[in-house]
């Protein structure tokens, strides 16, 4: 069973593979509580002979179940976080050195608005290539670190690319780095999580994800001004 | 209400050999308590009035919230549907298109959406339930005639007041009430430019709230001094009633978090009114630069948050402490882990202060940090779970009548579990980058802090209504009351996990632009019906509710129940000063049922020759 958005980036299977333990342990602890509580309600039901146990768990005889219970937990809460730990690290504490390609990608009332470095290869130089309209699509190379440099000009908004498991604010005053490396090609759409505004719900964009040959050619034509 | 069994002893002869008995002595407390109608039931400083008068509002407020709750889910599930026919309700709110076809403007959607969630989170769940029964418990429990301060106890409900009269004023503006979603992140909150709901009603929004935090922390430290200074004589901390406990923790977690709240508020009325930059930096809107520099959006975050997430223990708290007394009371069975429960309430409200930030994983805020928060997230749910546990035993091997307040407190008992579970999810960075303002998020708080936290409140008022009104509230329509609604809360929440794990945002005012979401048309049709049921649910409730205040069976004994509290002990509308003669004395805690062969014990009988005291 899949419930998730196709997964294509690179963690996006770590993340998965995550979600799954976890709903392990959670359906593990929801059908044992919910069970005993059902079975509780109907073995238990009032009747007027039915003499009720009196002990009160202050007794550590007593209170041995609840003790095993809150051991579990406390396991799978540690387990839950040692396996979570290089996932997150991977995600968000360490930027690849090797950047193949830097973009900033900055939110505004209401469209995302792309800059690419110009044929200098560098951004932030006067040969930027600036990309602003809405539902525009970009093109990105497939199997490359993708660096976004996150911003915002006016309110906060929220990158979110739901098949990449990728979602960040963009915050007015910063720049926030973050990466993603495909490993699939497709359109994919590129919305904002974070209340915006009253056209929130229509602000979006497309990436195209595709070989390294085509995205060149459509970054010779972004140069050349020729594209659509 | 509980079928009784015969007696083992007649509480009232021993009630009267004590030395109580249900005549005010003039002499003694006539003068203190005068009573004109106005200081009845207006400005009264009677705790149990002010109790009421919280009630009622937060109800009021409960059917504001719920009513916009069912508007823009009209728009979610039936995006196409004419609403002309709401105009004469919502006036300006509904558009008509030049074909005659009605839909809401969707300024007035994400309007809707912020007020619900304003009201429902401060109003009726922090107000409407803390406000209410820590007013009403804590006195009648701990054996005192009132608050410490009657006077700052009235007061604290008439800041109440004026803050929900503020609210309501801010509904009528032309431009709307504030519609920045009910976190009123900067700058969309900050500038007046940005939405139109960022102008004179978020302004009317902020002035709302800071009166509304002055209203707690002027309820919280009379709770806190009421608790430490009028026990009875025989009430120590360890035999006070569970109820009484998560009172007094949630007071002292809202008077350590709620003024760092006004702090945030404060800062930002400043950014808006006096051209400041706390928050504010590096913004052009539609292209014109603005001159703020050097603020940091994050900032209002982290102090937001450090009121947010305190804010869910003030909500779920008083909710655990009602069960608690409810199932122990209905089991007919001592709460089980008496002691493991206060250390657990404890423990929450100690690491509630600790985990603020796993709201923030996507905000950019240092990733590093992040971990530390994760870590006391996963924690605090073992508190929660031992407290899931002893509510599961406590059932087990007891005698369960199922009455109604008994059957809410076992659906707040499978809410909690259920939403706390998924908190596992969300507690996870990783996984909370996913699912982050999706409708998992929506999902999950709304299971474990909304309709948990319902379910409890609904348990206390069916539980102590006769205490509150002297007449039983009518059981059938309280069963059909349950069963609706838990059935409609389950069928509205549980399809939003699907939702958010495949990640449709929430707070859209249409998915129509999306190919991904519209998949989901049906199950968005299905969610809103199961809201309109759960709403009916509800008008139900409130008829069965007021009609039972003037027409319901009265009630003959003074203790229906069979209960071990102290409230059970006063006579049914003792009046102010609550017990007519002398206080009750205290000899034992409150949960001795089926002792040396008694149905229960009330705390105020005495322990026999060879009984000790033991909990």
């Amino acid at each position: 069973m899949n419930i998730f958005p196709e997964a294509v980036s690179t963690y996006a299977h770590e993340m998965d593979k995550l979600f799954w333990l976890i709903t392990l342990f959670a359906g593990l602890g929801f059908f044992i509580t919910i069970g005993i509580l059902i079975y509780s309600l109907i073995r238990f039901r009032y009747s007027p002979q039915r003499k009720p146990m009196t002990f009160r768990g202050n007794t550590f005889r007593e209170f041995r179940w609840v003790a095993l219970g809150m051991a579990l937990l406390a396991f799978a809460d540690f387990y839950v976080l040692y396996d979570e730990h290089d996932t997150w690290d991977k995600m968000m504490q360490s930027v690849p050195e090797e950047k193949d390609l830097h973009i900033a990608i900055t939110g505004r009332q209401w469209n995302w608005i792309f800059t690419y470095p110009g044929p200098d290869g560098k951004l932030y130089t006067a040969d930027d290539v600036i990309i602003n309209e809405p539902n525009s699509t970009i093109h990105i190379p497939i199997h490359k670190n993708v660096v976004f440099d996150i911003r915002s000009v006016d309110v906060i908004h929220s990158v979110f690319l739901k098949e990449a498991r990728f979602k960040y604010d963009a915050i007015p005053g910063r720049t926030i780095t973050k990466w993603v490396q495909f490993h699939r090609p497709g359109k994919y759409e590129l919305i904002c999580a974070e209340l915006c505004g009253v056209l929130h719900s229509k602000m979006r964009n497309f990436i195209m994800v595709e070989s390294e040959e085509v995205f060149q050619q459509w970054l010779d034509e972004l140069y050349a001004g020729t594209n659509e | 209400m509980a079928k009784v069994q015969a007696l083992d002893y007649d509480v009232d002869k021993y009630l009267e050999e004590q030395g109580y008995d249900d005549h005010f002595h003039e002499h003694e407390h006539g003068d203190k308590y005068k009573v004109s109608f106005i200081s009845k039931y207006i400005f009264s400083t009677d705790h149990k009035t002010i109790a009421k008068q919280y009630l009622i509002t937060g109800m009021a407020w409960a059917f504001i919230g719920a009513f916009f709750s069912l508007i823009f889910r009209l728009q979610l599930g039936f995006p196409d549907m004419d609403l002309s026919w709401l105009r004469p309700i919502l006036g300006g709110w509904i558009n008509i298109n030049s074909e005659g076809v009605g839909s809401l403007s969707p300024d007035f959607y994400y309007a809707m959406v912020t007020i619900h969630g304003t009201v429902l989170v401060f109003f009726v769940l922090t107000a409407g339930l803390s406000g209410t029964f820590s007013n009403f418990l804590i006195p009648l429990q701990i054996g005192a005639r009132d608050m410490a301060s009657p006077f700052l106890n009235m007061l604290s409900y008439w800041f109440f007041f004026l803050a929900s009269v503020i609210m309501l004023l801010s509904l009528f503006l032309e431009s709307g009430p504030f519609a920045g979603g009910w976190v009123a992140y900067p700058p969309l909150s900050a500038l007046p430019q940005a939405m139109m709901g960022s102008g004179m009603g978020m302004n009317l929004w902020l002035f709302s709230l800071v009166f509304f935090v002055v209203s707690v922390l002027l309820g919280g430290l009379n709770y806190i001094t009421t608790v430490i200074n009028l026990r009875t004589k025989g009430m120590s901390f360890w035999r006070l009633p569970l109820t009484v406990w998560s009172f007094f923790v949630t007071a002292i977690i809202g008077l350590l978090s709620f003024p760092v709240l006004v702090a945030g508020f404060v800062l930002l009325l400043l950014d808006r009114l006096l051209g400041t930059s706390f928050y504010l930096s590096d913004i052009f809107i539609a292209g014109e630069p603005l001159h703020h520099v050097g603020g940091s959006p994050i900032l209002y975050q982290h102090l937001f948050w450090f009121l947010g997430h305190p804010e869910v223990y003030i909500i779920i708290l008083p909710a655990m402490g009602i069960v608690s007394e409810v199932m122990s009371t209905h089991a007919r069975r001592p709460i089980f882990g008496y002691k493991a429960m206060v250390y657990s309430i404890i423990a929450i409200g100690f690491l509630s202060f600790l985990v603020w930030a796993h709201h923030m994983f996507v905000s950019g805020m240092d990733p590093f940090l992040a971990n530390f928060f994760i870590l006391f997230t996963l924690i605090i749910a073992v508190p929660s779970a031992v407290k899931v546990f002893n509510w599961i035993t406590t059932l087990y091997k007891g005698n369960i009548h199922l009455t109604v307040p008994m059957l809410f407190a076992i659906g707040f008992v499978s809410f909690f579990i259920s939403g706390g579970l998924t908190g596992l999810f969300l507690g996870n960075a990783p996984i909370d980058i996913q699912m982050h303002d999706t409708y998992f998020v929506v999902a999950h708080f709304h299971i474990v802090m909304g309709v948990a936290a319902f379910f409890g409140m609904f348990a206390g008022i069916y539980h102590w209504f006769p205490k509150m009104f002297g007449r039983y509230m009518n059981q059938t329509l309280g069963k059909i009351h349950f069963w609706l609604t838990i059935v409609a809360a389950y069928m509205v929440f549980w399809p939003m996990h699907y939702l958010g794990v495949a990640g449709v945002p929430r707070r859209y005012y249409t998915f129509d632009s999306f190919v991904n979401f519209s998949q989901f048309d049906t199950l968005n049709q299905i969610i809103t019906i199961f809201a309109f049921v759960g709403f009916t649910a509800q008008l139900l409730f409130a008829f069965n509710f007021f009609y039972s205040i003037f027409y319901g069976k009265k009630v003959s004994e003074r203790n229906p129940y069979r209960a071990n509290t102290l409230e059970w002990s006063a006579p049914t509308n003792p009046g102010h000063g609550n017990w007519p003669g002398k206080l009750p004395v205290v000899h034992r805690w409150p949960y001795d049922f089926h002792k040396n062969g008694s149905d229960y014990r009330p705390q105020y009988v005495p322990l026999d020759p060879d009984e000790r005291d033991v909990h």
